[in-house]
């Protein structure tokens, strides 16, 4: 089945994704990185570059380096914003015959759709590489705020790049979708997106499978680049007091300067304080000189929070003020925050947002990649995966066996998807034992009496040996349909038992809450008593070994040794049914240490001892 | 009569529909199982590229420290000549990031800008034609196949600038 591709189509940086499986994942580019320079240049040779190469080449030929496309796609060259972008592009921009944009690139004039889809053939043509298949389809983000001319030439630069655009989706719709936002009913979404050019604000509602863009907001000339600028004016400044140099004209040590700056925001987005630490940055009469500057959370903070300011005062705006300017909701009334770009990692800005809300913003996916994410994840509706056909389910909670002390034995975990099967080896927990009861539960509670009991049998017929011995292979097998069926079958006689469980889904949905809810609030308590349980395992398997042993080497060890292990299995049978873990500890290795010297005189006899050390052992019954 | 017509044509639909069911479930699980191995294959590729390219992050910030040890040479250097066992550390430096997958890239002085491997920083008068590479700034470097930093040069201005 052919896949359809999602793209995020941005000002700076595009990104390309797919969803496989269910899972959308974010496809790298041919460079290997997971987000392509929206540029687009023609060098003087006639070659056309598109991303990080013509990015790398922008210096020497600006004038071929087209790039913030986007600001021009689907526009009026008379808008009086196009008038403004005209100043400062150092490209040529000039009025089409129907009033348009045309970009000279070369010596030829293109269409901004043209130009974008450049873009979009060379993400069309990553996505095939790292696909190894054809991509005709494609779903494509615009900002909310785009008009119908501007949707349209977006997907005529799809359509002239060769990708049938089956949709075009608003940006922050897109990252309300990777937040599977879009299943929720009548909520109220505000996306807080701080790209590196743009800052936009949207407000969503969602209702019964639709989302409804209510209002934008934003600043078209406030990104995360501007974080960038204002961090390198305060270097350069800075050194400039120190060392008495301007550091702004070297080539060289700006690039450095703007790297390390660059890296310095982004590790105060963990660490509270940096050092920005470049030997040799320039040199003086006096020799060399060195750059070594410490920045702090604090200072970066402060040298920003105009920016931070403005953009959570645009948020309130958009959010608060009567239609047509905002959405005229209450804060309060909003539900969910979605954070998009890579400048929302800044811990003030969602400190500021989480403020403004009082809840914290949803940022579990990369924040640069979370608008393609959710275009993948519009992709994946319309693809409609095969699987839709052949719907997996998984088991709401644990299936387990009861062994030994009543702990329940997980087999096989919550969240496992079927069907599955799974087996394992128990043993019998008494010498002699003939028969094992296999009780099937459910649940995440460690103790098995505070588990569901789905069922039990028993499996008899298993020959007389000591404990620890026999082998008995316990399989759980759930079909595609949840059922259940444990098996038990005795390695030694070939005998088996089983069990058919039907209602292992009978649950409601609210019920398997509450037991996972259950599980979480006893987490502790339970931890404890399976300890204890755990030790008074031990505790009775070493009284067995002991006694066994004393037994095996009856007239071979002296009266002493014999005397003082009885004694320490004494104490440890006084301690071991109560609940001190401590004394069962305690007591326990005081008897391991004793045992051993049985096996000491017993080695010095030149004689050699077993070890039976059953592990696991299903209760006896 | 009529009845076992109808009957036999009952079987007849149920035979049909159970065919085409097996047919849709054969197809099911032929995807399935093939979805599974190339997920496997998908998977190994992965791993390959997360024991090569997994220390993309480390290896980055290690180049900046060889850069800095470069200078550091090369303005000693001016000063007089320098003990033979720095020369000895360096190249055991650039030793261990060889080992690792990483080789040094450097600019083809004379030629035209080479963007896959090359970034240019500034352009300066020359007498070469414009967009000429005419000085290396800071050596590039390549970890297997991906340029993980452009060489940085300079190179001849445009006229149409």
């Amino acid at each position: 089945m052919p896949k359809i591709i999602g793209i995020d189509l941005g000002t700076t940086n595009s990104a390309i994704a797919v969803t496989e499986g269910g899972e959308p994942r974010i496809l790298e580019n041919t460079e290997g990185n997971r987000t392509t320079p929206s540029i687009v240049a023609m060098n003087k040779t006639g070659e056309r570059l598109v991303g990080l190469l013509a990015k790398r080449q922008a210096i020497t030929n600006p004038k071929n380096t087209i790039f913030s496309v986007k600001r021009l796609i689907g526009r009026k060259f008379a808008d009086p914003e196009i008038q403004k972008d005209k100043q400062w592009l150092p490209y040529e921009i000039k009025a089409s015959a129907s009033g348009g944009i045309e970009i000279k690139m070369s010596d030829r004039w293109y269409t901004p759709e043209e130009i974008s889809a450049m873009i979009l053939s060379k993400l069309k043509a990553d996505a095939e590489a790292k696909l190894g298949e054809k991509v005709t389809e494609a779903v494509i983000t615009v900002p909310a705020y785009f008009d119908d001319a501007q949707r349209q030439a977006t997907k005529n630069a799809g359509e002239v790049a060769g990708l049938t655009v089956k949709r075009i989706i608003n940006e922050p719709t897109a990252a309300a979708l990777a937040y599977g936002l879009n299943k929720k009913t009548s909520e109220k979404i505000v996306v807080y997106d701080f790209g590196g050019g743009t800052f936009d604000v949207s407000v969503l509602e969602v209702g019964d499978d639709t989302v409804e863009v209510k209002a934008t907001g934003g600043d078209t000339r406030l990104g995360g680049d501007d974080f960038d600028k204002r961090i390198n004016e305060y270097l350069v400044a800075e050194y400039k007091k120190q060392e008495g140099i301007d550091i702004s004209k070297d080539p060289l040590a700006l690039q450095r300067l703007k790297e390390a700056a660059e890296r310095a925001k982004h590790e105060l987005s963990t660490a509270l304080e940096t050092e920005i630490n470049l030997p040799y940055v320039t040199s003086d009469s006096s020799g060399p000189k060195h750059f070594l500057m410490k920045l702090s959370r604090a200072k970066l903070e402060d040298l920003v929070k105009d920016y931070v300011a403005k953009s959570i005062a645009l948020v309130k705006e958009t959010v608060t003020a009567a239609a047509p300017k905002g959405a005229g909701f209450n804060l309060s009334d909003i539900n969910e925050i979605v954070m998009v770009g890579g400048q929302t990692r800044m811990p003030a800005i969602q400190e500021a947002v989480k403020k403004l809300f009082g809840k914290d913003p949803h940022q579990g996916i990369n924040p640069d990649e979370v608008v393609a994410i959710g275009a993948a994840v519009q992709a994946g509706i319309l693809q409609g995966d095969v699987k839709d056909i052949l719907l997996l389910d998984v088991t709401p909670l644990t299936f387990s066996i009861e062994t030994l002390g009543s702990v329940a034995t997980p087999m096989i975990p919550k969240n496992t998807t079927v069907p599955t099967s799974k087996s394992q080896i128990f043993s019998t927990a008494a010498d002699n034992q003939t028969s094992v009861e296999v009780h099937v539960l459910q649940g995440e509670r460690p103790m098995a009496s505070d588990n569901r009991t789905l069922g039990n049998f028993i499996l008899d017929g298993i020959p007389p040996s000591p404990r620890g011995v026999p082998q008995v292979e316990v399989t759980f097998d759930i079909d595609a349909s949840g059922i259940l069926n444990v098996s038990a079958k005795d390695k030694g006689s070939g005998k088996t038992q089983s069990i058919r469980i039907e209602a292992t889904t009978s649950l409601s949905k609210d019920e398997i809450e509450r037991l996972k809810k259950e599980a979480e609030q006893h987490a502790a308590d339970d931890a404890k008593r399976r300890e204890i349980i755990e030790a008074r395992n031990q505790a009775e398997s070493l009284i067995y070994l002991a006694e066994k042993s004393l037994k095996d080497a009856e007239g071979k060890v002296s009266d002493e040794i014999k005397k003082s292990v009885e004694e320490k299995v004494e104490a440890l049978k006084k301690v071991k049914d109560a609940d001190v873990i401590d004394e069962i500890k305690s007591a326990t290795a005081n008897l391991s240490s004793e045992v051993q010297k049985i096996g000491q005189t017993m080695y010095n006899k030149d004689q050699s001892s077993a070890n039976p050390n059953p592990a696991e052992e299903p209760k006896s019954s | 009569m009529a009845e076992e017509n109808q009957n036999e044509k009952s079987l007849e639909e149920k035979l049909a529909e159970c065919e085409s069911r097996r047919d849709e479930y054969l197809a099911g699980w032929q995807r399935a199982k093939a979805d599974f191995i190339n997920y496997k294959k998908d998977e190994l590729k992965r791993l390959e590229e997360i024991s090569r390219y997994g220390t993309e992050d480390l290896i980055i910030d290690l180049i900046g420290v060889l850069d800095n040890f470069d200078l550091g040479i090369s303005i000693m250097e001016k000063v007089g000549p320098l003990e033979k066992g720095i020369y000895m550390i360096r190249a055991q430096f650039e030793d261990v990031l060889k080992r690792k997958g990483l080789e040094r890239v450097n600019a083809k002085i004379g030629k035209p800008l080479d963007p896959s491997i090359a970034e240019a920083i500034s352009d300066i008068e020359s007498e070469e034609p414009p967009g000429t590479v005419v000085e290396e700034i800071e050596p590039g470097y390549r970890l297997y196949d991906k340029i993980v930093r452009p060489v940085r040069v300079r190179v001849a201005r445009g006229s149409d600038k």
